[in-house]
């Protein structure tokens, strides 16, 4: 059984119901109180003490056929996607990130050592190292809740639905009948982002994905990301090509060397 | 005020209630329990200045119309947290792996005639093996748990097999530098040791090429086919120019010069190589030409090629032994130094990312 999150930005009304339930119910610590004119996004970016985070795109483009005066206020709430291939968990030398029984990628911080090598592994810049603490965190997809058979707080609070939780096959399916549903009413654009294997084999499909309605760039998320394990299978051979060569050279140079006269 | 007071002198919270926490959280530990989570997280002591894009922007952030969008210029990727002790391991495991492995050749095919080489380089290969364990718990956010390196053997992450191969190289190294102080019983051992560091001396120096590519970092893993011999000829470059450094007979000199002076090479050919396969997506190359990172790119060219001018003149001392051997390590810093802040310049463009995949979707791979 595999649970994850189906958000539905068309339904966001950037409230930050969201990122506030995150932070009481993990008891995550503020970040500062700042001010950065992005619109109503204050908060930026994910990070290793906020786990959701709301962004708000002013386009000036409609939405659909709708008549918005040639604007649209778009808005997300963004999470770690619990990859079906993730990079963090794949890059993970102490074994710290496991899969869970729900199928969530979680961060054990007893036995996570700070070695930062799953920040340079998320190919959606999601996962990070806190300074202070020394180590990596991020989104656990509320693993203490679901192990009382509840749903993620985000979920929990969220008031339009735009947060749903539950089975990921579930999930699929209520998003693709949602994005039916949004072409018969004239917004052709909707689509989902990364639903499963087929449509980002980067990354084997996201637990939690998207339905959008702009580049995935527009949102901060990569186009066609790409665990990088692939790369680095890849990057062995060249190591061991090189090694042979380098080989070859110590011994040709120890030959050249002893024939030298003395 | 509890004694949850993590933050210190940090700003009062909200206060409200008679139990708030000081540390960011403002839970009233009077009604709850600090048991979620991420309660064990240690909070900021000094919130980090935020850089701020915002003051005005001459065009709407995002949108459809822009051919290529971002979100606020805000980076896509969290840059690498690795400091300087990172590049500076790439360096010494490099000069004590490939050092190995020229000793064991040496060892294996000159046994006698270069006898002080093999012994030299067996303590390169262990002091370097302390150095670099030292570089990589000084990096660890939480260094007491060092050891929780050694705690799975796992094949997909490069770092895993890295710290597995620093461990046996260390310890092959370790017992073929002692050897020769033990009885006489022990001497193949010591032997056997040598050899054997000379086979994970190769794995520590490549494998820190595979290190790096296997991240979401772009110009990383644009050239995920060129990292690893880059960096085992550099390593090759940098422990030639080191034992240059050591007065060693006339055999063992020439052997060392020859190698330094192919190891200079092979670093160079892997440089340009490296530097033709990022500019496939020229937003990706920007950092080995920009910046920073650029201009120690540049040096290490010019270092390379200075070395490799000095190793050709004619005729021998020991003053040009020494100018090539800091020309040649000097290049294999800046090699190291370079491609690791070109990975921090180039996780923060979100464009590099963008780009990059944009290109690569159509590109057969
Ligand atoms: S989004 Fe990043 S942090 Fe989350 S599971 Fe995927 S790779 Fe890991
Ligand atoms: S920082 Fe922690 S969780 Fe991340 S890769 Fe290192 S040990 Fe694993």
């Amino acid at each position: 059984m595999a649970n994850g999150f189906f958000t539905d930005t068309t339904l966001c009304i950037g409230c930050k119901a969201c990122e506030v339930a995150c932070k009481q119910w993990n008891q995550l610590p503020d970040d500062g109180y700042h001010f950065t004119g992005m619109s109503y996004d204050n908060t930026m970016a994910l990070g290793s003490s906020t786990w959701r985070h709301v962004s708000f795109i002013e386009r000036p483009a409609p939405i659909g056929d709708a008549d918005t005066g040639g604007l649209a206020w778009l808005m997300a709430s963004d999470v770690c996607k619990h990859c079906a291939r993730a990079g963090c968990l794949e890059n993970c030398p102490t074994g710290a990130i496991i899969r869970t029984e729900f199928g969530s990628v979680y961060v054990q911080p007893d036995v996570c050592n700070g070695c930062g090598y799953c920040v340079s592994g998320c190919p959606f810049g999601v996962i990070d190292r806190n300074h202070e603490d020394g180590r990596a965190w991020k989104c656990t997809l509320c693993y203490d809740r679901q192990k009382d058979g509840m749903q993620p707080a985000c979920a929990k609070a969220c008031p339009t639905a735009s947060i749903q939780f539950g089975e990921i096959n579930d999930l699929r399916h209520r998003a693709r009948e949602r994005v039916d549903k949004l072409h018969e009413l004239g917004v052709k654009e909707a689509y989902l982002y990364g639903e499963d294997a087929a449509s980002q084999p980067g990354t084997e499909g996201l637990n939690a994905f998207f339905l959008l309605l702009d580049k995935p760039e527009v949102y901060n998320l990569p186009p066609h990301p790409e665990v990088p394990t692939h790369k680095g299978k890849k990057s062995w051979i060249s190591a061991g090509l090189a090694a042979i060569g380098v080989t070859a050279l110590a011994f040709a140079s120890v030959m050249l060397g002893n024939s030298a006269r003395e | 005020m509890t004694e949850q007071n993590s933050r210190g002198s940090g700003p009062k919270s909200i206060g409200f209630l008679t139990g708030d926490t000081d540390d960011g959280r403002n839970i009233d530990t009077t009604l709850g329990t600090l048991s979620g989570e991420a309660a064990s997280q240690a909070t900021l002591a000094t919130k980090h200045d935020v850089v701020l894009h915002s003051k005005a922007f001459p065009y709407v952030p995002s949108s459809q119309s822009q051919a290529s969008p971002s979100y606020y210029n805000q980076p896509l990727l969290k840059q690498p947290v690795w400091i300087w002790s990172i590049p500076a391991y790439f360096y010494v495991g490099g000069v004590a792996g490939v050092g190995a492995t020229l000793g064991a050749a040496a060892q294996l095919m000159a046994p006698k005639s270069m006898r002080s080489l093999v012994i030299r380089s067996r303590w390169v290969a262990i002091i370097g093996g302390v150095i670099s364990s030292g570089l990589l718990i000084h990096d660890l956010g939480r260094p007491a748990r060092f050891l929780n390196m050694l705690r799975v053997f796992r094949v997909s992450s490069p770092m895993s097999m890295g710290s597995w191969i620093l461990s046996a190289f260390s310890s092959a190294a370790g017992a073929a530098a002692l050897a020769p102080f033990g009885p006489k019983l022990l001497q193949p051992l010591g032997e056997a040791a040598g050899v054997l560091a000379g086979l994970f001396g190769l794995g520590l120096s490549g494998y820190t090429g595979v290190l790096i590519s296997q991240t979401a970092v772009p110009v990383w893993q644009e050239s995920y086919r060129t990292n690893p011999i880059l960096f085992l000829a550099s390593g090759a470059a940098a422990a030639g120019s080191f034992f240059e450094f050591f007065r060693l007979n006339a055999r063992e000199s020439h052997a060392v010069e020859r190698f330094a002076l192919m190891g200079k090479f092979l670093e160079f050919a892997a440089l340009l190589v490296l530097q033709a396969e990022a500019r496939r997506v020229s937003r990706v190359a920007r950092p080995l030409e920009e910046g920073f990172s650029g201009f120690l790119w540049r040096a290490a060219k010019l270092a390379i090629i200075a070395g490799i001018a000095v190793s050709v003149l004619p005729g021998k001392s020991r003053a040009k032994s020494v100018v090539s051997g800091v020309l040649g390590s000097a290049a294999s810093l800046f090699v190291r130094f370079g491609v690791f802040y070109a990975g921090k310049a180039s996780a923060r463009d979100p464009r590099a990312s963008f780009e990059q995949q944009r290109q690569l979707s159509g590109r057969p791979r």
